[in-house]
Parts: structure tokens; sequence; C-alpha cells
């Protein structure tokens, strides 16, 4: 009890005898450390066009006190309507009770003035002294939807990914990068903030500076992207639903990644609406879906390559092997057609096979290699692993063997899916990014590239080929465009070796694929274009990686 | 009879429980509560989910209040060296997968919630010291001996962490169970005595930001934007709240984020600052009811055991109290020791339910069942 005494004499002593004291210190509590953003690190294109940058803005901000007083808030309104900025009393009390948690902490009244906006605001001499001007630094993305995939945004920081980040590095109202190379660049981009220490008044209001850290500036990042290129694989695609890619087939710089449709980053990284976020998020085509990376298609006959490998690789077949085509053939109990039902290729062996896309021709390969060994040489080339392209949210597809099979329906694994894994369709799920780095690795002799953004970076894996079969399978896809489907993407002014493919697609028309590489004598890029519901690999998606890579070759 | 009917008889008892200690207890949680909010509200949203959980653990600790009450102080202390044993392996677990935060290692970090063991093992500390202290009353040494080293083991692994709040709690809980279970005056002397000869060891045994806060401690202008901070600004909130206070989410130290850890080491600083001597005298005068009910309790009770028990746990309740507020006006050094019952903190709330629960069984056996 004496012990209770003796603390309730010391409140005394403090809150009664020295009371006044303590307010004087409260209110002399006058230093406040204000963090200073970092302007955050522009991104360039290969060519060094801006593609992300940022401006300043102004946000004019009040206390909530300060609006309080009727006629304080009238003079604010009758001001800035003098001004052409109409905000009636109540719109202005609407907006200070949206954000009001408490008396001390300021406002926004108008965010986003322009520097001459607020100069000519501030020079005014009817210039409410309650308002004041903070600073802030607004993204902004010239290119627009363009690169909207390769980019992502900026927004304010979640409170899930406060958690995420270590303590303290990040505090709520930050900026952080979602989604893209924002997303993954962040620590690099973001820079460090700096500090103001400045002395205040009662009301919070910065009265002078005291001291002061330089926020630093976050670095820039060149890209190896061509913004021309991805400008023309835009209009090549007109508009049609897909994804195009394009990167160097020796160090896997990435010149042009279109996802199709896009969106626009601007108004994201402004704030919008969730009115507006819920629709972009419900559109039923995904506009926020990245096709290259996170898109997974049955790769159908463009994914012939691999089994022509491995079938030369494991010795199945020859050069000189050949099968009869009639226009199909019966697997087990199945009868599995060629897309040629009527008559067939008649005689065909691998580079023919590959040419004129027989299916017959891959379903005897295939049935011959075995389905382990179609396997192991996807996986080889990468199928089923993300490429660790430098992007957030990247998909692995599908490999879908039989192991696969067992485990997700139970069942074992029959001839007539080896012959459907054979042609590309079935459970085998790519993206379009790792169907071009497969074709990269057929192009370079053999290595494993990883596809970078960044310039200059590069990564990859010698896969040991065998260069027999490599040779082969070259010729084959090279036949493709000189005589075989694919001619319509040799039209371009540069020799291209590629594969069509027609995906079988359940909800609607055939998914159009087209990859490849030129030059064929000195392989310099690889593109690939996929159109959903393009129906003709040939026609809808063949021009528009041989205008690429045209393109490409002319302009590098 | 069966477990149910057994639970309600056991229930049924809560009619005789101390009121006037729950009316004391009812409004310190509430202050507590409001307090939190007051604390956090220049942060927002965060305001509102930290008072709600808040009021989530005060639910959370009457339900621990009625399973200790339910089961009696009796069948507890038949289960003490299991409790205690418990608790030291719980202490253990911590130094080896616990979360360091400021250089000590004092929780589990369940994603959700923060567990702090410390807090329950008062509770298994108490228990074990009625039970010990009754089974070898401390009138030789070597009893005397005896429960220092049983409750040595709990207090060298707080000290490990190192929470030094913590050893301090449990070392003056030791110290008046030995002395209510009657231990002599020339023990209880040299105890003391040898409390105060080690302490230049124990300086020792600081880490060097302990040893600020002490420094600190006498002389608060030595650092004022460091360690002297959280002194200097508590003390201007408390001061600065004056008579009746500046008012309800008013006061500028905690909204302006001046005042450091104000939702849990210094709600009480938030408290004064915004509802002023006046508000602080009303608290202290709740604290003094719970205190002195509990002692009463103690008085009154005929077994020895219940007697010691409700002293340790007066000794926990009456330091933390003493120690929190004491910082908080700038008359004892920083120990990070919580508040009871307004701090926020679910380990805390939830332990000092059950131990409520505990004094509350003591108090109802010590009424008679007939009149």
């Amino acid at each position: 009890m004496v012990s209770l005494v003796v603390l309730v004499v010391a409140l005394f002593r403090l809150q009664v005898l020295q009371s006044d004291l303590y307010v004087n210190l409260a209110a002399r509590n006058r230093l406040r450390l204000v963090r200073m953003p970092p302007a955050r690190g522009r991104i360039l294109d290969v060519n060094g066009t801006v593609l992300a940058t940022n401006v300043q803005t102004f946000d004019l901000m009040v206390y909530p006190l300060d609006l309080q007083d009727k006629e304080t808030a009238e003079e604010v309104s009758r001001f800035l309507k003098a001004r052409g900025i109409p905000l009636e009393v109540e719109q202005m009390l609407e907006r200070v009770r949206k954000e009001f948690t408490v008396p001390y902490r300021a406002v926004t009244l108008l965010p986003d003035l322009t520097l001459a906006q607020l100069s000519s605001l501030v020079s005014d001499p009817d210039f409410p002294r309650q308002l004041f001007p903070v600073p802030v630094w607004r993204r902004v993305y010239p290119a627009g939807p363009l690169v909207a995939h390769v980019l992502g945004y900026v927004g304010e920081v979640t409170r899930e990914e406060l958690e995420r980040f270590s303590p303290g590095d990040y505090r709520g109202g930050d900026h952080v990068g979602k989604g893209g190379v924002e997303e993954f660049y962040e620590s690099v981009l973001r820079g460090t903030p700096g500090q103001e220490a400045i002395e205040v008044d009662a009301r919070g209001r910065k009265v002078k500076r005291v001291g002061f850290i330089e926020p630093g500036q976050g670095e820039d990042l060149e890209l190896a992207l061509d913004l021309g290129a991805q400008r023309l694989a835009s209009e090549l695609m007109a508009g049609r639903v897909g994804a195009v890619f394009a990167m160097d087939v020796h160090n896997g710089n990435v010149k042009v990644l279109f996802s199709s449709p896009n969106f626009d980053a601007n108004p994201l990284a402004w704030g919008i609406s969730s009115r507006e976020w819920n629709e972009l998020m419900r559109d039923p085509v995904r506009p926020m879906l990245n096709r290259v990376i996170a898109g997974t298609y049955p790769p159908a006959s463009t994914f012939k390559v691999v089994p022509a490998f491995a079938a030369l690789a494991e010795n199945a077949v020859t050069r000189r092997t050949t099968f009869t085509c009639t226009g199909g053939m019966r697997v087990g109990n199945r009868f599995f057609r060629c897309w040629k039902r009527d008559g067939g290729h008649g005689p065909v062996n691998v580079v023919k096979g590959l040419r004129d896309s027989c299916d017959v021709f891959f379903y005897q390969a295939g049935l011959r290699t075995g389905i382990d060994a179609l396997v192991k040489w996807g996986a080889v080339f990468g199928v089923g692993e993300p490429t660790g392209i430098d992007l957030p949210g990247e998909a692995r597809g599908n490999i879908a063997g039989p192991a696969w099979k067992l485990e997700r329906f139970r069942e074992r694994w029959y001839p007539g899916d080896t012959a459907n894994y054979s042609i590309g369709q079935g459970f085998l799920l790519l993206t379009p990014i790792q169907l071009a780095r497969i074709y990269a690795a057929i192009a370079n002799g053999g290595k494993l590239v990883t596809p970078r953004l960044l310039k200059g970076a590069k990564t990859s894996v010698s896969l040991q080929l065998p260069e027999g079969p490599l040779a082969i399978v070259k010729e084959g896809i090279e036949e493709v465009v000189l005589r075989g489907t694919g001619r319509r993407a040799g039209q371009y002014g540069v020799s291209v070796a590629g594969k069509t493919g027609t995906a079988e697609n359940p909800h609607g028309d055939d998914h159009a694929w087209f990859v490849g590489y030129a030059p064929v004598e000195n392989p310099r890029y690889v593109a690939v274009a996929l159109v959903e519901a393009g129906l003709h690999g040939s026609s809808a998606a063949g021009p528009v990686v041989g205008e690429l890579l045209g393109y490409l070759c002319r302009f590098d | 009879m069966t477990g149910l009917g057994a639970l309600r008889e056991d229930l049924s008892r809560l009619k005789d429980i101390d009121r006037v200690l729950v009316a004391a207890v009812i409004p310190l949680l509430a202050i507590g509560v409001v307090s939190i909010y007051s604390a956090l509200a220049g942060r927002g949203e965060v305001a509102v989910s930290m008072a709600l959980r808040q009021v989530v653990w005060s639910v959370m600790g009457v339900v621990a209040f009625m399973i200790t009450f339910a089961a009696g102080y009796e069948r507890m202390f038949r289960y003490g060296y299991w409790l205690y044993a418990g608790a030291l392996l719980t202490l253990t677990a911590l130094l080896i997968a616990g979360y360091t935060a400021k250089g000590a290692t004092s929780w589990f970090d369940f994603g959700a919630f923060r567990f702090q063991p410390s807090e329950p093992t008062k509770l298994a500390l108490s228990i074990i010291l009625a039970v010990f202290l009754c089974r070898y009353p401390p009138k030789t040494l070597v009893n005397i001996l005896g429960v220092l080293l049983l409750s040595s083991f709990a207090t060298v692994l707080v000290l490990l962490q190192p929470d030094l709040g913590g050893v301090i709690v449990y070392a003056f809980m030791i110290f008046v169970a030995l002395a209510v279970a009657g231990t002599p005056r020339k023990y209880l002397l040299l105890l003391a005595g040898i409390a105060l000869l080690s302490l230049p060891v124990g300086w020792s045994m600081l880490k060097e930001y302990q040893k600020l806060r002490m420094l600190v401690f006498l002389n608060p202008s030595i650092d004022p934007l460091g360690a002297g901070y959280n002194v200097i600004q508590s003390r201007i909130a408390v001061g600065a709240g004056g008579l009746f206070g500046k008012g309800f989410l008013q006061g500028s130290q905690s909204k302006l984020h001046f005042l450091p850890e104000a939702h849990t080491d210094f709600v009480f600083s938030v408290f004064s600052e915004e509802f002023g001597f006046v508000g602080a005298s009303i608290v202290l005068f709740l604290f003094a009811v719970l205190l002195w009910r509990m002692i009463r309790t103690a008085a009154r009770s005929g077994d020895q055991r219940g007697k010691i028990l409700v002293a340790a746990i007066s000794a926990w309740i009456w330091f933390q109290i003493f120690e929190n507020i004491a910082m908080t006006v700038g008359i004892a050094p920083v120990t990070g020791l919580a508040l009871p019952f307004m701090s926020y903190g679910g380990s805390s709330l939830v332990s000092l339910g059950a131990a409520l629960g505990l004094v509350q069984s003591v108090h109802v056996s010590a009424r008679p069942q007939y009149e």
C-alpha cells in the first residue's frame, strides 16, 4: 500500500505540481523526422528509350483541425473555386473525413498538382495559410500498355508485403514494384529513403529544416528489350489474343516480350478505384495475365523437334528410316489420324516428317523411342521447369509423363498417350518462353540459355547434345520454311528455320503457333508467336515471327 | 458423479468469488483496451485490430480463470511438479527455437500470435513454491537452499534469454514466498544482503543496452535521443496530462509517435496524458483494491499452501504494477515489464486470468461451506 502511495505522490508531483513544465515540453517537442522517399530508378530499353520514369507532383495537405472551423473551410473553398478548382465545402469535409484518423495527422486535400499548378496557387497572396504542399514522386510509363507485362507497375505496399519484407525496410504508404521488372528488381530500383529532420509548430507544420539526409536515388535499369521490335510485335498481333517473344539465341537477352491483351500501368501506379481494379481482374480475357511466361498451352507440332531429336539420339530412327503415312494409323484399339487425312504423306523420313509435320511419322517414331526417353529429353530441353527469366510469376508448364498421369488420374500410361505426346498434344503444356528456349538451344548448338531482360547478363548451360541428331533436326526445320508448312515465315528478307503448330483448344478454335530462328546460316534470334484461336499456325503466327525476325536481324 | 456434474458443481462456487476484486479488474481491462486503441490511433486501422485482439485475449483470460477455478488450487498442487517441469521444458525450447528481437529471445512466433513462456512460468513458480515450502518448511538452511535450487532453474533459463525484468519478478516472488512461509528473519536478511552484494556481479552480466538503461535511469539526459528517449518522452507525456488530462485521443505524445512502445510497456503514459492525474489516480485505486483483496484472501485462508500461493501471485502482480508505473514516471529504470491487465499482450492476460482463478479458488475454500 505504501508503494502505491509513493506512486500517487510521484504522479501528483509530475502531473499537478510540475504540469506547466511538461505541458511546455510537449508543446516544444518539435523535432520530427520525416522520411523522404527516394526517386525510383528509371527503366530504359536497349537504345536508351525511357520505359519508366518519375515525375514530381505535389499533394496539397491540410490538418483536419483547421477545417473544423466553418469559416476557414469556406475561405479555402472560395480560394480554390476562384482558381478553377471546384471543391465545395461538403466535398472537402468528405475527403477529410475519409482520411481522418486523429487531429494531428495531415490529410491530402488535392493530390497530384503539377509544379506549374502549385506555384500559381502558392504565389497567390490569398493562398490560405492552412494549406501546405508536400512533394511526391509518381511513376509514369511513357510507352503505356506496350510494355506493361514487361515492367509491371508500382503501387502502395500492402499489409501482406509489409509482413514479408524485413522489418523496417518499408512503411505503410511506401510504393513497391508489383509484377514485372518493377517487382523483380525492386531492391535495385528502389534506392534508399532519406530523412529530413524538421522543426514543427504545435500543429506539426514544418517551421524549418534542422537536418537532412539525402535520399539515395534508385539505380537505372537498362533492358535488352527493343521498344521498336516490341511495337512491331504489337502491330502484327493487331489486337488478337496471344503472345510474342523474341530473344538472342546465344545470351538469352530478351528483345520482345509481348502479351495481348494488355493493360495500361499508368493509372495503376497513380491509384485506381476498387471498382476499376475488380473489372480488370474479372475480365474474361485476363489482360493482367502475362501469356509469354504464365500462359500454358499444348505446344502441338512445334514440339515435334523434341521427339525427333529424342528418336535420333536414342537410335530409334536414323536419317534414312522411313514410315509410310496413309492418313492415319491404328494404335491399340484407337485410330490416330494424320492432319492430312486424304491419302496421307506416303513414305516419310525424319526430315520430311518435320517439313510436312506428318503426324504418322511421329506416332511411329515416338512409339519406337518410348515415353520414358521422350520425357527424359523433354526435361533436358527444360520442359516442365521455369526458364528462370528475371520476372516474377513464371509458370512451369507440365511435362506430364507416366508418373504424373498415375498420380493425377490414377491410371496407367497407354501407347495412345505416347502417340499423342509425340505430336505435342495430350497433357503436355508449355509456356511460349519455354518453347522459344528449346529452339534457341537447337539454334546455338545445344546451350540452354536463361532468358534475361536485363542487358548484358547471360547464363547458359551446355547440354552436351550429340552433333548428328542436332544437324538433322536443323535440316528438318529449315525445310519447313523453304518447302513445308512454314513458307509464309520466310518472306521477310531473312532466312528462317522454324515450325508451325496448331494446338487443339477444348474451349474453342485451335491456337496457332509458330516458333523459329534466323538467320539460318548463323542464328542470332529466336522468336515465337502464339495466337489464341488463330486456327492455323502457318497463316496466323508464321508471318508474325518471320517479320519480327526480319526486323531484328536488319536493325541489329 | 459424472465429470460434467462435477464441473457444474465446481463452477457453481463462482457465486462465492470475491466480487470486489472482479469489480476492480474489469474496469482495468476496459481502460487497457481503450488506451491501446488510443496509443495506436495515429497509425490507422492497426488501432482497431489491436484493441480487438486485446478484447479477445481478455476473454481468453476469463476462460483461463474458469479453468483454474474449476480445477481448484488443490488439484493444481497435485500436478505442481509436472506443471513446473513443463514450464522449464518450454523455456528451454524457447532458447533453441524462439524468436529473437532486440537481442532477447523471449517469444515463440506462431505467425498469427506470439507466445511469451516466461508469463505462465510465473504461475507454475507460484504453485511449486507453495507446494515445496509446505512440504519442507524453510526453518533450516537445507530446506531454504532446496527451494532456492528448485526455483533457480526457471530464473536461470529466463536470465539466459536474457529477460532481466522477468528475473527480478521471479526473485521477488521467491523472497515473498519465503517470508510468508515463515523463514527466520536472520535468513531473510542474509538473502537480501547476498542479493545486494551480488549487484556488481549482476552488473557485469548485463548487456550493453541494459547497462545503458540503468545509467540513463540515474540521469536521462546523458543520451536524450537514445536510451534516455523513452524515459524523457514518457515523463513528458505523463506530466503534460496535468490534473484532468488532454482528453481521449488528444494526447500529442503518443499520436505524434514520440512515445515508444506506447501500447505495451508505456500504455500507462498514454492513459495518463489523456486522462491526467485524476485518471491515473483512479487506476492506482483500482490496483490498490485488487491487491488489498488478494492479501485479504491470503490472510483469511486457513491453508498454509493457499497462503503462500496467493502471496507469491500478489508479489508478482504488485511488483509489475509498481515497476511499470514507476518506470513511466521516471523513478525506476526501464525494464520492459508489462502493466498487469492494461498492457497489450495475450501471454500476460491469460496467465493473470489463470492466476486469479487460483486466488479465487483459495478464496472460496476459505469461506465456510455452511452458514
